[in-house]
């Protein structure tokens, strides 16, 4: 299996714990003989790179370098991790089996892949708008939560660390509880729980809840 | 009718959706481009009552996307919230085609990232139609939006295969505020439909006099009313020219100077002799321009100036001001009249020499008529945009992309 994992920091780039998740995770999958590539944000801040062995690692910086604020600064830049993907797709033979996106950034990269070149995509959540910004129903905040909505609908599943955050998700976005998995964070059932969940995303086994 | 090759333009505006020049633009070109054999999809903005997915009698494909479910803080923010759905819609409609289009074609920063997202999902040359800058829209870039669309302008033009503009004026701006090479544009002109203005319009007497008395001369203004249009030049020119010459002003479009010009109007006491009409839908549009005894362009800075085009082609003559594209579409003295640009003094005089001498005024009309026929045909345009493709695809079957 082939797997490219999306996420808006990992290291060096460290802004919060995903880093260090999605960082665990790659090396994980190596060790399991999943073909790992990393797609992420490189900022020219935090030095070139602190490279796991056996993961592909590839940093794309912003097209745009002047932004009115996060969401046109995401907006464009998902098109590099876009291009970024398309160029592993292509270059691995259009063999790639399934994009892992984690949090709603690179969302949009995710579904215009999947529409385009048929990749199926897990959206991984570690947080939601609604927690991050309480009870704020901004525009800006509205978008961002409609571009999340936009993942739960398009992703061939959700996975969370939580049974709370599950049901969050259902009683936010109304998402039916069948999609979403929840990936205990215990060491001895992670990997299996991941490997499990990546294979029902692809179109293999039926995920037990 | 076999295609040798198909095109997918993406646009933010396609008629009925009308907000500028890109429509009427990009309608002529998909119709005219369509006649030459080549098959063209447009991913364009929803608009209320247009269906979703259409197939014009000539063989165009029309897909509107939903454009205004995903609210934004910002018309900037909108811009690119709106490029998501543009490109997700538009890859599941070419991975439905079996992939099979041949090149995209982006017309403007507003679709910048559904083109540059397109070209690099399927591999295949994007072409970029400039038909304006921001820089050239603002004078400069002051604001933070202002540098974004800028830069967003700039990366556009970096992954574009090759950049089209409408007037050499264009690929000099485009040239410059960018730094593209010089292979990499393409002069393009605009075209302008005669046979739209050619009809015979029985009834032209009543409709003249629902906007002004058998005695007053028409000038008409067709244009956003904002500062790069220059029509605070015409509003600051109106007592000029009344003092010689007894005028309706009728004015045309909407914008976010509306309120100051209105202003201003009220403040001269000559509210009876200038009519805000907003917007016009065409066909009373076209009447406008039929009946007008002189259209005046006072941009400040303009691309290429299809309006004057209009009226050409209207047989309405012109004043315009000397500077961008309008520069090369009207020669002073033969086709129109050029006033100096961002001067009220120079826009009266160029209007009132045509209104009182009607001879010089038939004369223009005339020639101005027989330049549009000649140069700016949309079949003439649209072969040449043909081969312009054609040309990208014998360059692309070289590439690794291929």
């Amino acid at each position: 299996m082939r797997v490219i994992l999306f996420s808006w920091e990992y290291p060096p780039r460290v802004v919060g714990k995903l880093a260090e998740y999605v960082s665990a995770l790659s090396n994980s999958l190596v060790k399991n003989k999943i073909d790992t590539y990393v797609v992420t944000y490189h900022d020219y801040l935090t030095g070139m790179s602190a490279e796991a062995s056996g993961v592909e690692t590839f940093r794309v910086s912003n097209p745009v370098k002047t932004h009115i604020g996060v969401l046109t600064w995401v907006l464009t830049l998902n098109q590099e991790i876009e291009r970024a993907a398309a160029n592993i797709y292509y270059d691995a033979k259009k063999k790639i089996d399934l994009i892992n996106v984690f949090d709603w950034h690179f969302v949009p990269a995710a579904i215009a892949l999947k529409k385009g070149l048929r990749i199926p995509f897990v959206y991984s959540v570690e947080s939601l708008e609604d927690h991050r910004s309480l009870s704020s129903d901004s525009a800006y905040n509205m978008a961002i939560k409609s571009i999340e909505w936009l993942g739960f609908y398009e992703s061939n599943c959700i996975s969370v660390k939580s049974e709370w955050m599950k049901e969050e998700i259902i009683r936010i976005y109304n998402v039916p509880k069948e999609k979403i998995v929840i990936i205990p964070t215990k060491p001895e059932k992670w990997m299996t729980s991941v490997l499990k969940t990546y294979n029902c995303a692809v179109g293999g086994t039926k995920i037990e809840t | 009718m076999k295609h040798e090759l198909s095109v997918m333009m993406l646009t933010w505006e396609y008629p009925p959706r009308v907000i500028g020049g890109i429509s009427p633009h990009v309608c002529y070109l998909s119709k005219s481009l369509a006649q030459q054999g080549v098959k063209v999809y447009v991913a364009t903005c929803d608009f209320p009552g247009a269906p979703a997915h259409e197939t014009t009698f000539d063989g165009v494909e029309v897909y509107r996307i939903d454009s205004y479910k995903t609210p934004a803080p910002d018309f900037a923010t909108w811009v690119y919230l709106m490029n998501l759905n543009m490109q997700k819609e538009a890859a599941a409609i070419v991975h439905k085609l079996d992939n099979k289009i041949d090149v995209f074609h982006a017309h403007d920063w507003l679709v910048a990232n559904a083109g540059i997202g397109l070209k690099h999902i399927f591999r295949k040359p994007l072409v970029v139609t400039m038909h304006s800058t921001e820089m050239g829209r603002r004078d400069g870039t002051h604001t933070t939006t202002e540098k974004m669309i800028h830069e967003t302008e700039a990366w556009l033009n970096y992954e574009a295969w090759k950049v089209i503009c409408c007037s050499d004026y264009m690929i000099q701006h485009v040239k410059w505020a960018f730094g593209l090479p010089n292979d990499k544009l393409v002069m393009v002109p605009n075209g302008v439909n005669t046979k739209n203005y050619d009809e015979n319009n029985n009834d032209m007497k009543t409709f003249r006099n629902c906007y002004a008395l058998p005695e007053e001369k028409i000038i008409l203004y067709v244009g956003r009313l904002v500062y790069e249009k220059g029509i605070h030049i015409l509003i600051n020119a109106v007592p000029k020219i009344l003092s010689k010459v007894n005028a309706k002003f009728i004015i045309v479009g909407s914008g976010y100077m509306k309120e100051q010009l209105l202003n201003i109007v009220r403040s001269m006491g000559l509210e009876h002799k200038v009519l805000f009409e907003g917007f016009v839908d065409e066909e009373n549009l076209i009447k406008l321009q039929k009946v007008a005894d002189v259209s005046v362009v006072p941009s400040l800075f303009e691309p290429f100036g299809i309006v004057a085009l209009e009226a050409m082609a209207a047989k309405s003559p012109v004043v315009v001001s000397d500077i961008g594209g309008l520069t090369e579409i009207v020669e002073h003295d033969v086709t129109g009249v050029k006033a100096y640009p961002n001067n009220p003094e120079s826009l009266a005089w160029g209007i009132n020499k045509l209104l009182l001498d009607p001879i010089y005024a038939a004369k223009i009309r005339e020639n101005a008529y027989h330049k549009v026929l000649e140069t700016y045909d949309w079949t003439k345009i649209a072969q040449q945009t043909k081969g312009i493709y054609e040309e990208i695809l014998g360059e692309y079957s070289k590439s690794f992309w291929a």
